[in-house]
């Protein structure tokens, strides 16, 4: 099942009658504490024409190490009283479909889609005193670093909200893999989680276990089709014979009424299908399936076939976990890259193959990189975080890329108007292995998501009497070199 | 291809403007800008060129210059698309209106020329005043006497409004409840009140909801939770960088403190108990200049009791209102233990921030003197007589909370001009002639005629061509409201709560003339022997109640742990012997026969001493009370059904043999004796009132109803229920148990025939008998004998109307 927009009005046009139609808005917003979009001609810019109308975000929660991902260095091979000073990769390169670009071992997969991929290697972040996840994962989702005065918007409600749903059937902002209760941090993972002060129709469908997704979209456990249907009929029964319905014409009843029957509608509609992975062939999914995360890259791309917006899946973040490696760096990330490889190629042929990937743009990101030895970046007064320190490995369990470090770091782009096997960007040889090529802060990362999108840097919403750009201060520079 | 369901369409831009041209045009964005640029230069702010202004709608409309409804008549289009040099607008040599903007303005007028609630091109004059205000209050109309009444009575005769028509008995009583109390009235309650003849029950029932202290804390708990960001769990808990006030809100409000003296604690706290408020969220790392704790310390302060927004102002002079990036930087330096670097932008301007509060005209703080002194010296200068802004604030918040929208709106934004000044200024100095106690002013209020009167039918376009009082306006209940109320319909709330504070209050005398006298109890591996590590037996016993029960309650506790099971249904689970669990059994109990089973279990690596020790109070309604205690004449059992819940098991075919009496250790007194009196009284009398969502953290179900992350002052919860809210309502796993737990219960009950059953759902739910037509609906689902099933389906419809989720 695929969704195809009406091709008679595709987007990017609708967007840009829609923008036409706002015409300026000089007047500042008003009484109303609700937020009003600032969007307007008069602000000096106009709407980019999108690229992509549907994004998929594959977070490697926890801090993906770029050395040991798609930056291959110096590689150094365990052994006892291997200096850690002379340590930059614990996996050695491997060539990829694109000539001049080298990945790590174990991601051979991903490897041979490279020439779909735009990368970029020179990604950088503040170090904000202490680089912690949760602060570092804040700045990246909403673009503002934490704390803030106003609960800020996630990237994907930003898009709910701009852009809406693409099939009005699937919420326009999915988020696959991550737990928000029972594990560490979950409150300052709920922070940005969030449409913040967009309110939470444009939030967050949150999917923390693929192979359950099905069940957040069906009756309640035990509850027949028939029986979700009468109940149902029931309510509109209710609605329609009770007391109000003089009062039908009230908005605040009747908008409760439209949200019930919305629900009603997914829940009982076929495109409640498109989260149900079982129905994925066993064949696709046997080449998805390397665990949940595999799992969730299979959901997304239903999702997305299905006309999803925007889609989060993540290898998830828990303190200490996966990508969060203070100990035995090399085999957890051996590991993460067996997790890793397959579905993220797959997912990148598969919309190739359904024609989508030219207007999806899939994005693989974390919070930072990570370092042998030099935590955050040279001349930073970040605070060590490392747990433990040695200057020669003498255990297996010393072998990897331990600390936090901001100075370089990799994202890589596939679809959705990029460039096909590009490099962007370029970390030092030696340590510090800072980006001395183009850097990229996390500001212009989102610029360049959202000029995909179809939304401009400057855009903003009006909260609290004053402006919230969609990056802060509308400052933020899309890379426009990365563009096909 | 997908059917094209409108769905999320709902509130979502884009899917809403791709059909824009049927859309209600957007004033703000797309009309204003117009105007601005093409005739405010000389029709605007100060200016009237040749007389005509068009500041704001009414002055539009003027000499015909616009006719809502009809471009023909509306003489503006006429000028602006006018060729002719002498009579077009704008003048000559002037840019012209461009005939797409032309096409807007004329939809615009034809949609009936809607303009944004207080919206003006006038220069803003309006500045709140300081002081507070007696206003005179006008004669009394039709004998309603309330000033509230007087005031508003007048506001409706100068508006030529009609006054909106008086709810009923039942209506005011579902009302009342929800808003003092936060819960839903039972049938019991309902019938009592509609049979009550007294002719002043309604303030008789506002008098007794204001004092039920327990009920009324429990409710507002929420309100000041957010109003002062508090949780018990958030963003900063984890590296202990942020505190709780949770144990001093708590008391001062069963205290019902007087909120001049409340807001001087949380200022200059007197002790560690409210001083989380003031030093609000200390984050890892560095953080931005504007968000320092000094810094969150002048925007909170500011915000919860001033309703002045001075986030603008502690990065740069505000655009949007007259405070000043010195003036929050001076708010910061009464709070700041260091010398505090004015940043502007983040970026420092040399100066060195001087401790000075935002109205000098009422005294300032001395600069000079300790943090604390300095504190000291904001707290009274917050809560000092003449500072009506502070009042005003609080009794604006007090007003939207039981009216649905404030005299001043938004409720931050406190410099904004009241719908009525009068009102505003009573309702504060009636604050303020009464000692500052909150309940007075919710007194004052509930007991109008204006609050109990219907609300509002509301528009999508209301309050377009400004606010007019026409009434209350309905109010979605808060999630904790609607969670409360599901755990009542269904008898599913939790037993145990994670705000740390100790509910209600206990009679000391009742305390002291309570002798426990329960013994420890174990199997037969206690006789003589040692009980081997591990060890898993039920405990057994029952009794018959054969009297209306008032009230009852249980302590409980097992080395090692336990699992308490009333009637075959779960109660409490305890796995820290130490902590002697204490449980509300009223509801629990039923007429008859009642059992009781306990699953013990011992713990460690080799054998141990292990005992099961409870005590159940009941208070009958005749006043005599019987007490069911863990003692020789107990059974139990070694081999029994772990695997399933209790209420498979088939007790009475069981293998029972009468337990061991074991001697008690001074381990187990010493933890039990202390706190054991208490507990049983507590159990049994003061908190026989079930555990309430304000007093748990919140959940993913809290969450999508709009509990916000506490980590922002927030003053008001959305009023829309969302489709992603729906879905969780539809389908939520918390929700469907606790319903089918509701549908069981209910079903359960022995000669309730489908009439009355129905009647009970209404009551319960809706606070009502039902109408033809509903009660129709459901007798055609339960048919003669209503199953489990149907009763929860009927529950969930009846709990999804917008009649239940809205308290109107």
């Amino acid at each position: 099942m695929t969704f195809k927009h009406d091709p008679d009005t595709p987007d990017h046009i609708v967007r840009r009658d829609f923008v036409k139609q706002l015409a300026a808005a000089g007047a500042a917003s008003l009484l109303a504490s609700e937020p009003r979009s600032l969007t307007a001609a008069e602000h000096g810019f106009e709407q980019p024409e999108a690229t992509a109308d549907s994004c998929i975000l594959i977070w490697m929660g926890g801090g993906m190490a770029a050395p040991d991902t798609f930056d291959p260095k110096r590689y150094s091979p365990f052994k006892e009283g291997l200096e850690i000073s002379s340590m930059l990769s614990t996996f050695p390169a491997i060539d990829t479909a694109v000539d001049n670009i080298k990945i790590c071992e174990g991601l051979e997969n991903i490897g041979q889609v490279m020439d779909r991929a735009t990368l970029i290697r020179s990604a950088v972040q503040p170090d904000l005193g202490s680089i912690l996840h949760s602060r570092h994962q804040y700045h990246w989702h909403t673009g503002y670093v934490p704390p803030q005065t106003v609960a800020c918007p996630h990237l994907g409600a930003w898009m709910a909200k701009v852009l809406g749903p693409k099939n009005p059937v699937i919420p326009p902002f999915i988020n696959i893999g991550q737990r928000l209760e029972g594990v560490g941090e979950k409150e300052e993972l709920k922070s940005f989680t969030t449409a913040g002060f967009f309110g939470s129709e444009f939030g967050p469908m949150n999917l923390p276990f693929p192979e359950q997704a099905s069940q957040s979209v069906q009756p309640p456990k035990g509850m027949t089709a028939g029986r979700f249907s009468n109940r149902h009929k029931l309510f509109q029964e209710l609605v329609k014979s009770g007391p109000l319905k003089e009062r039908a014409s009230d908005y605040q009843q009747e908008s409760m009424v439209r949200s019930l029957e919305n629900a009603y509608r997914l829940l009982s509609s076929k495109d409640r299908e498109a989260f149900d992975i079982e129905l994925e062939p066993k064949e696709s999914r046997e080449k998805y399936d390397t665990g949940r995360f595999g799992r969730g890259c299979l959901l997304a791309k239903r999702l997305v076939e299905s006309g999803a917006r925007f889609v989060e899946v993540t290898t998830e973040y828990v303190p200490f976990l996966h990508w969060d490696t203070h100990n035995s760096g090399h085999d957890t990330v051996a590991r993460m890259h067996s997790e890793m490889d397959r579905p993220i190629a797959q997912l990148v042929l598969d919309l190739e193959a359904s024609g989508l990937l030219d207007r999806t743009l899939v994005i693989i990101a974390s919070e930072f990189s990570r370092d042998a030895l030099i935590e955050g970046r040279p001349g930073s007064k970040a605070n060590d975080q490392a747990t433990f320190k040695v200057d020669k490995i003498t255990e297996k369990k010393h072998y990897g890329l331990h600390r936090h470090f901001t100075g370089g770091t990799s994202v890589v782009m596939f679809g959705g108007g990029v460039k096909k096997g590009f490099l962007y960007g370029k970390t030092a040889d030696e340590r510090p292995l800072i980006a001395v090529e183009n850097p990229v802060s996390v500001t212009d990362i989102h610029a360049t998501i959202m000029t995909a999108m179809g939304i401009s840097p400057k855009t903003a919403y009006d909260i609290e009497g004053r402006p919230f750009y969609v990056t802060p201060d509308g400052k933020g520079k899309p890379v426009m070199d990365i563009f096909g | 291809m997908i059917k094209r369901i409108l769905l999320f369409a709902v509130g979502a831009t884009l899917a809403a403007d791709v059909s824009a041209q049927q859309k209600p045009l957007d004033f703000a964005h797309q009309i204003a800008p117009i105007l601005k640029k093409h005739c405010v230069e000389c029709h605007g702010g100060d200016n009237a060129k040749g007389g005509f202004s068009l500041n704001t709608r009414e002055l539009f409309l003027e000499d015909d210059m616009a006719t809502p409804g009809k471009p023909g008549e509306s003489h503006f289009l006429e000028l602006i698309a006018s060729t002719d040099p002498d009579a077009q607008m704008p003048p000559k040599g002037k840019p012209r209106v461009s005939a797409e903007q032309i096409t807007l303005l004329k939809a615009w007028i034809k949609a009936g020329m809607k303009w944004d609630a207080g919206f003006t091109f006038a220069t803003k004059k309006y500045e709140p005043p300081l002081h507070p205000r007696r206003p005179e209050l006008p004669p009394v109309v039709e004998g309603r006497a309330n000033p509230v009444d007087r005031i508003i009575d007048a506001y409706f005769a100068e508006n030529l409004q009609p006054r909106p028509a008086a709810i009923g008995d039942a209506a005011f009583l579902r009302r009342v409840h929800l808003d003092l109390v936060g819960l839903l009235p039972t049938p019991q309650e309902l019938n009592e009140f509609l049979a009550d003849r007294a002719p002043n029950k309604r303030a008789k029932m506002i008098g007794a909801l204001l004092a039920d202290e327990l009920r009324y804390t429990e409710h507002w708990l929420t309100f000041w939770n957010d109003l002062l960001r508090n949780d018990y769990g958030g963003t900063g808990f984890i590296t202990g960088g942020r505190k709780q006030v949770s144990g001093w809100l708590y008391q001062s409000l069963i205290d019902n403190k007087p909120y001049d003296q409340m807001v001087h604690e949380l200022i200059a706290p007197p002790t560690p108990a409210s001083r989380g408020y003031i030093d609000g969220i200390k984050w890892r790392g560095e953080v931005s200049a504007g968000q320092t704790i000094e810094i969150q310390f002048a925007q909170s302060v500011a915000q919860s009791f001033l309703g002045i927004n001075m986030k603008c102002a502690s990065c740069h002079d505000s655009f949007i209102d007259r405070w000043k990036l010195s003036e929050a930087y001076g708010l910061a330096a009464i709070y700041s233990s260091r010398p505090l670097d004015i940043h502007r932008c983040d970026k420092p301007t040399g100066e060195t921030a001087q401790a000075s509060w935002l109205f000098p005209e009422l005294g300032q703080v001395d600069a000079k003197a300790a943090p604390a002194e300095r504190l000291s010296q904001l707290a009274g200068l917050m809560t000092h007589p003449e500072n009506g802004r502070f009042s005003r604030t609080i009794v604006n918040r007090l007003w939207a909370q039981l009216m649905g929208r404030g005299i001043v709106h938004p409720l931050d934004a406190m410099q904004t001009e009241p719908w009525n000044e009068d009102l505003l200024d009573y309702l504060a100095i009636h604050l303020q002639d009464n000692a500052y106690d909150l309940k007075s002013v919710l007194a004052l209020i509930v007991n109008s005629q204006a609050y109990q009167s219907k609300v509002e039918t509301l528009s999508q376009d209301a309050d377009v061509s400004g606010y007019v009082f026409a009434g209350p306006r309905a109010k979605r209940m808060t999630a904790e409201q609607f969670v409360d109320s599901l755990w009542q319909l269904t008898d599913s709330a939790p037993t145990s709560f994670d705000a740390p504070v100790s509910r209600g209050n206990v009679d000391p005398a009742e305390v002291a003339k309570t002798k426990l006298s329960a013994e420890w109890i174990w199997g037969d591996s206690a006789n003589g022997g040692v009980p081997a590590a591990g060890e898993q037996l039920a405990f057994y016993t029952t009794f018959k109640i054969d009297k209306p029960v008032q009230s009852a309650g249980a302590v409980v506790t097992c080395d090692n742990e336990f699992a308490l099971n009333v009637n075959s249904r779960e109660l409490a689970k305890g796995t820290v012997w130490t902590q002697l669990g204490a449980v509300t059994l009223t509801t629990a109990l039923k007429q008859g026969e009642n059992s009781i089973v306990i699953l013990g279990k011992n713990a460690g690596d080799t054998p141990n001493l292990a005992g099961l020790y409870f005590e159940a109070r009941i208070n009958f309604a005749d006043g005599e009370s019987l007490t069911i205690k863990s003692d020789s004449s107990w059974q139990f059992a070694s081999k029994f059904p772990a695997k399933s819940p209790v209420r498979r098991w088939r007790l009475a075919e069981m293998k029972w043999q009468p337990v061991t009496v074991v001697p008690a250790i001074d381990a187990w007194k010493n933890a039990i004796d202390p706190v054991a009196s208490e507990q049983l009284v507590r159990a049994s009398r003061g908190s026989a009132l079930m555990v309430r969502a304000s007093l748990l953290k919140s959940d993913f179900l809290m969450r999508s109803l709009g509990r916000p992350n506490r980590d922002q002052i927030v003053s008001s919860r959305p009023n829309d229920l969302t489709t992603l809210e729906a879905i969780d309502l539809s389908n939520n796993a918390t929700v469907a148990q606790a319903l089918a737990r509701g549908g069981q219960r209910l079903a359960d009950q022995d000669n309730v025939n489908t009439d009355k059953l129905i009647n009970v759902l209404f009551q319960s739910t809706l606070t009502r008998d039902p109408l033809t037509g509903e009660r129709a609906a459901l007798a055609e689902l339960f048919g003669k004998n209503a199953t489990a099933q149907a009763i929860e389906d009927a529950l969930w419809a009846l709990c999804m109307t917008p009649e239940f989720m809205l308290i109107r």
